[in-house]
């Protein structure tokens, strides 16, 4: 095959050139990064959750390492709504990649009114719902942790725009796929697998949780098998597209994942090790899919779903 | 503190130099052209772990002169451990220079520069700039013993005057700086790095003897370029704002949390909120 294999892939309506989202918190605007990554090679950014009023945020410390990965407590620090699309949310319309708000909220009509402001804006090509942060005492994750409630937040999002709308679930809960089906079900275009996953540390110097917070979420390396099956059984599930995420450093985490049933992948905490990353892994997915004569991302994805294949079996499906 | 970080980059260097000044402390020296010709005082690098382990590590940048960029450091975990182990000719992989460092242009002519433990690695540029520009340098440094007081002659032979103090007394008198700094004659300006109780220290004396204080943070990074908003502290004061957010009397709060690695590391102690 002479023509380059495509990385372009779809999330509900989200047309993407590279299946590589940057995951909401962790990559600033884009352009605390844009000096060290080609925000072009990109597919989207997920900014940083926007609640409907100003938030603090947690006190310090924030962040702890961990092995092969790291808990954070940041407590959805935020100018909140109005400020944001007064003073903020222009500045980064000349992003040279998709940019995807995220909505944080209390209640369901808060959820309903900060993704209608949201999505009315240009510069916001999709939405992602996040029902699912642990770190803001008791409330957010509460959302993304029951099914019931989880399907409110969606529905009432649902009703107030046509843009996707992705739904960011929580690892840390009984069966994922219950949570999921029922986010498609109240009309979901897609879903984040997965956010963080509970975790706490202790300074056994002073005898103090090590976090501001006390508890916070765990990501990078340490939670990709996790995130792996989380993928693997939501996408059994639900017949939407999955941005699948949790700790993916290089192209083979990323194959992991298109292999478990995502369409797209998001990068987190791995642009805090070397903000080269992303571009990396698209350029080596698609000499993976080069190598093995696949015409684009499509070819593999959920292909670890299908009972045990070999990979040289598929190898002839693009033709 | 003003914008500085206008060259950063990605840069692969080499390690032209390991060395191992005390037990557990390392200095890197790094074929940096590009990275010396952008560094200021006060600023820093992420270093990429040679392995791909989670998380980049912040290290000041000690040294820039020609194509030498040099990283000095104390081994406190797994991270450091691993760039401790580089040895001549590897590779190191580092993004900088970041954030905002000393602003060494008031023209004060009799600085104080304190500086405790690993916080000598962010002021030695600082020192030879303020010495160039015809200031009289005094370097308060201290440390717990006497061998982790490294490289402390390098500060009198780029014109400092050096006073020291050690924890157990094995070198100069033995207590804190900080009451070293309280005892001596009042400079003009200072500049600090050091532990938090240090430069609390430091912030307290600033404001008794009327002099401002530009105090270099420490706080565990995450990404270390602004995207996290992992490495918060507070400002305060009612003009008080973070780029991004209101300010802090519209935020429905005194204070307003500003990244260390972004708007820091250098603040001026009566910005923040003690």
């Amino acid at each position: 095959m002479s023509v380059s294999p495509s990385l372009a892939t779809k999330i509900g309506g989200l047309e993407l050139p590279y299946p590589t989202l940057m995951g909401s918190g962790c990559y600033g605007t884009g352009e605390e990064f844009a000096p060290f990554a080609d925000l072009s090679k990109i597919g989207a950014i997920v900014l940083k959750s926007v609640t409907r009023l100003p938030r603090l945020g947690n006190p310090t410390p924030r962040i702890v390492h961990t092995p092969a990965g790291m808990l954070n407590a940041i407590g959805l620090q935020n100018p909140g709504l109005d400020w944001y699309l007064e003073h903020e949310l222009h500045k980064y319309a000349k992003r040279p990649c998709k940019l995807v708000g995220s909505v944080a909220a209390f209640s369901v009509e808060d959820y309903a009114y900060v993704c209608e402001r949201l999505a009315a804006r240009p510069e916001i090509a999709a939405v992602e719902l996040n029902v699912s942060c642990p770190n803001v005492a008791s409330e957010g994750e509460t959302f993304g942790c029951y099914p019931d409630l989880t399907a409110a937040v969606v529905r009432a999002a649902r009703a107030t725009t046509g843009k996707t709308l992705i739904v960011k679930l929580s690892p840390n809960v009984t069966d994922i796929a219950t949570i999921a089906r029922e986010a498609e079900a109240a009309g979901a275009d897609a879903l984040a697998v997965i956010n963080t996953v509970r975790g706490m540390a202790i300074d056994v110097e002073t005898w103090r949780p090590r976090l501001g917070n006390v508890t916070g979420g765990l990501s990078g390396a340490a939670i990709r098998p996790i995130a792996v099956l989380a993928v693997y059984e939501v996408a059994q599930a639900v017949k939407i597209p999955i941005v699948g995420q949790g700790g993916i450093e290089n192209v083979t985490d990323a194959l992991e994942f298109f292999l478990a049933g995502a369409s797209a992948i998001s990068i987190g905490t791995a642009n805090f090790t070397d903000p080269r990353i992303p571009e990396r892994i698209a350029d080596e997915l698609q000499a993976y899919l080069a190598r093995r004569n696949l015409a684009g991302i499509d070819a593999i994805v959920g292909k670890a779903n299908h009972g045990f294949a070999t990979p040289h079996q598929y190898e002839g499906d693009e033709g | 503190m003003p914008t500085l970080d206008l060259h950063a980059g990605v840069h692969e260097t080499t390690v032209l130099q390991r060395r191992v000044l005390a037990p557990g402390v390392v200095l890197l020296s790094l074929d940096a052209p590009q990275l010396a010709a952008a560094t200021q005082p006060g600023q820093y690098v992420m270093a990429i772990p040679p392995s791909g382990e989670t998380a980049a590590t912040a290290l000041a940048v000690y040294e820039a002169e020609g194509k030498l960029a040099s990283l000095l450091f104390f081994v406190t975990g797994r991270r450091t451990h691993e760039l401790a182990e580089l040895r001549d000719g590897d590779r190191l992989d580092v993004v900088g220079p970041l954030g905002n460092g000393f602003d060494c242009s008031g023209g004060e002519r009799d600085v104080a520069i304190v500086a405790g433990g690993v916080g000598i690695a962010s002021v030695l540029l600082c020192a030879q700039r303020l010495v160039r520009a015809g200031a009289r340098v005094r370097l308060f440094y201290g440390a717990r013993t006497a061998e982790l007081l490294v490289d402390a002659q390098r500060f009198a032979d780029a014109g400092c005057e050096l006073i020291v103090t050690t924890d157990d007394g094995t070198r100069g008198e033995s207590g804190f700086i900080t009451d070293a700094l309280a005892r001596a004659q009042k400079p003009h300006i200072i500049y600090a790095c050091g532990p938090s109780p240090m430069l609390r220290g430091v912030a307290r004396i600033a404001m008794e003897l009327g002099v401002r204080a530009q105090l270099s943070l420490e706080e565990t990074f995450g990404c270390g370029v602004g995207g996290c908003w992992g490495c918060v502290v507070p400002l305060a004061g009612t003009s008080a704002q973070a780029p991004g957010f209101p300010p802090a009397t519209l935020g429905g709060s005194d204070v307003v949390y500003a990244r260390v690695c972004k708007e820091g590391p250098v603040f001026w102690a009566d910005e923040l909120r003690w």
